[in-house]
């Protein structure tokens, strides 16, 4: 039985209360942002209540909003209530899907940039593992609790987190701008052909 | 006379040794020295560069754990530095089985995002490419299964088959395994002439033919007997894996993104979602091989009902997507493939994690493998369907 966005709001804000700071539909899919101290039981709410069943693991990831344009009217906050970062900061992104009630629901953690945190899911969902070692890899993101933080794609000696902003691919932090013109207006204005 | 007792002594002594050892290891109790086996990164089963390290105690594996990343090629960070219509040619090459399936996520994130419309020729043919290389797809690992457990026959009649469809769609986008073809709001160009007929034509074909590869295989004992009860998954355990796809749907998850939450027009077409009960290799590879007539069906469907039209929406010479944030799934032949993008207003996305679908099977071969033997390892390799470039990115 389909269960409409908004209906799926009504039902996650009942089951979880005071637990999410923030609740809100995009694009019909359920958005949520949760503290770090209530994020495993909130994701063990998610799959074990049977009013909501989002028992389908769909992806663990990350996002570096350091460099993220934003609005001045933005309301959105991420990084940790209380860090210097309440913009631009890193969250980790769980989506959860319920294959019996078909909705989706993004859940976004706010992590602390200079050292980011994070309690592992691994006892809710298995296949969080290698997802976390991704993340752990990728954006540094140190899991707690999890039963196997190696390196999942780079090699055990890899120096820095690839898709964090600050760093850069070396094909594009190394060569030179290219010498001419971009396009043609840019030739016409510095007189060129 | 005296001394031959006490010279059969020894012996008599190792011979109820040996039956005890014998009681022992029918029971499982005895426990001998483990061993590390390691698979690949260059089997021939593992459909890319993909590397298992299994612990064995004689026959058994106790423990396995795949080893990836030899191919991981860092697509999430290479979209950051392109633009919306470089990153189409570059995500073609994720899954290099189904290419044109790959494309499409990213067109419909981009025109949700945009509120582009596109028109309904476009999307017509978009379905009917779509499944025409999930037809592809499956022929594919249909043959590849069948011989990794030793029947070379199927490889001759998918090829053959694979062919003209190849061929059909080689002639609307002049690639044969990167199309490149979809862009945000519609398509690159229309289908050239007499494409609607060659493409009905190879498609009816592998209808009409499917059922005699069928009976090849899944009524041929010595098939049954190598997959039947091998390598079972259990529904919760795959749903926490997010395992998706014809394995998700061979350990009876009945999901389908093309009936469940309906892109592009699948809500137009009668399909059936095939399920499997056991989520044996069996069942796996039951699930696949009817989906191939399915997808046949949607083609017919889709290509005999082709509306005129144009095959562009209204673009913008500059894509740029407004500012925002959302998650496109689609079927992709092996799965479930999703992309999150998130963009901040630019000619670049800001960040797009990708979803791919033999990431998430992959992850649950170590569950499936323990306790399995040595000898269905491969079998059980060959019915998780995955690509390696699919699992690496």
């Amino acid at each position: 039985m389909r269960l409409e966005p908004a209906d799926a709001l009504d039902r996650v804000k009942g089951a979880l209360g005071e637990r999410v700071t923030d609740a809100r539909l995009n694009h019909g899919q359920v958005d949520l942002t949760v503290e770090l101290d209530k994020y495993v039981e909130v994701v063990r709410i998610l799959r074990d209540d049977i009013a909501l069943g989002c028992r389908f693991f769909t992806f663990l990831s990350a996002i570096d909003r350091s460099t993220y344009k934003y609005d001045d009217d933005d309301q959105r906050e991420t990084g940790s209530a209380g860090s210097q970062n309440k913009k631009g900061g890193i969250e980790v992104l769980v989506h959860l899907y319920s294959p019996d009630k078909i909705w989706h629901v993004n859940l976004h953690v706010p992590l602390d940039f200079d050292a980011p945190v994070c309690p592992s899911i691994t006892g809710v969902f298995r296949g969080a593992e290698w997802h976390e070692r991704e993340a752990a890899e990728m954006f540094g993101i140190h899991f707690t609790d999890h039963p196997n933080l190696t390196t999942l794609y780079l090699s055990e000696d890899f120096e820095g987190h690839p898709m964090l902003k600050s760093f850069k691919l070396p094909a594009r932090s190394y060569v030179k701008d290219w010498p001419g013109a971009k396009d043609p207006d840019e030739a016409a204005a510095a007189g060129g052909r | 006379m005296a001394d031959t007792p006490k010279v059969l002594e020894p012996e008599l002594q190792n011979l109820q040794d040996s039956s005890a050892f014998a009681n022992e290891v029918s029971e499982g109790r005895l426990v001998t020295e483990q061993m590390l086996l390691n698979v690949g990164p260059q089997h021939p089963a593992t459909h890319g560069v993909f590397r298992l390290l299994a612990t064995i105690d004689g026959e058994r594996i106790v423990r396995a754990e795949p080893v990836v990343g030899y191919m991981h090629r860092g697509y999430e960070k290479l979209v950051e530095q392109r633009d919306y219509r470089q990153i189409t040619n570059l995500i073609s090459r994720m899954d290099w089985l189904s290419g044109i399936n790959n494309e499409l996520p990213l067109a419909l994130a981009l025109e949700e995002l945009m509120e582009i419309e596109v028109p309904e020729r476009a999307q017509y043919l978009r379905v009917a490419l779509a499944e025409m290389n999930r037809i592809l797809n499956h022929l594919m690992f249909f043959q590849s299964f069948a011989a990794e457990l030793g029947a070379i026959t199927p490889t001759f009649y998918a090829f053959r088959e694979r062919e003209d469809i190849q061929y059909a769609m080689e002639t609307v986008t002049g690639g044969r395994m990167h199309f490149g073809f979809f862009r945000p709001g519609g398509l690159k160009e229309d289908v050239p002439k007499g494409f609607v007929d060659m493409a009905l034509a190879s498609v009816r074909k592998v209808i009409k033919r499917l059922p005699d590869y069928e009976d090849l295989l899944t009524g041929n004992e010595i098939f049954k007997q190598r997959t039947i009860n091998i390598g079972t998954l259990d529904r919760e355990v795959a749903y926490s894996y997010g395992v998706s796809g014809p394995i998700g749907r061979g350990s009876s998850i009945d999901m389908d993104v093309r009936r469940d939450e309906p892109y592009l027009v699948y809500d137009q077409f009668d399909f059936e979602v095939c399920t499997g009960s056991h989520g044996d290799c069996f069942d796996r590879f039951w699930v696949l091989l009817h989906e191939i007539i399915e997808s046949a069906k949607i083609v017919e469907q889709a290509l005999a009902g082709l509306p005129p039209g144009p095959i562009m929406g209204k673009v913008p010479r500059v894509v740029e997507a407004p500012k925002g944030e959302v998650y496109i799934r689609t079927e992709n032949p092996l799965g479930e493939l999703g992309f999150y993008l998130v963009s901040d207003g630019g000619r670049r996305p800001y960040r797009i994690k990708i979803r791919t679908p033999s990431y998430s099977n992959v992850s649950a071969l170590p569950f499936v493998l323990e306790n399995t033997l040595v000898a269905d390892m491969i079998a059980i390799l060959g019915s998780f369907f995955f690509v390696l470039g699919d699992v690496d990115r």
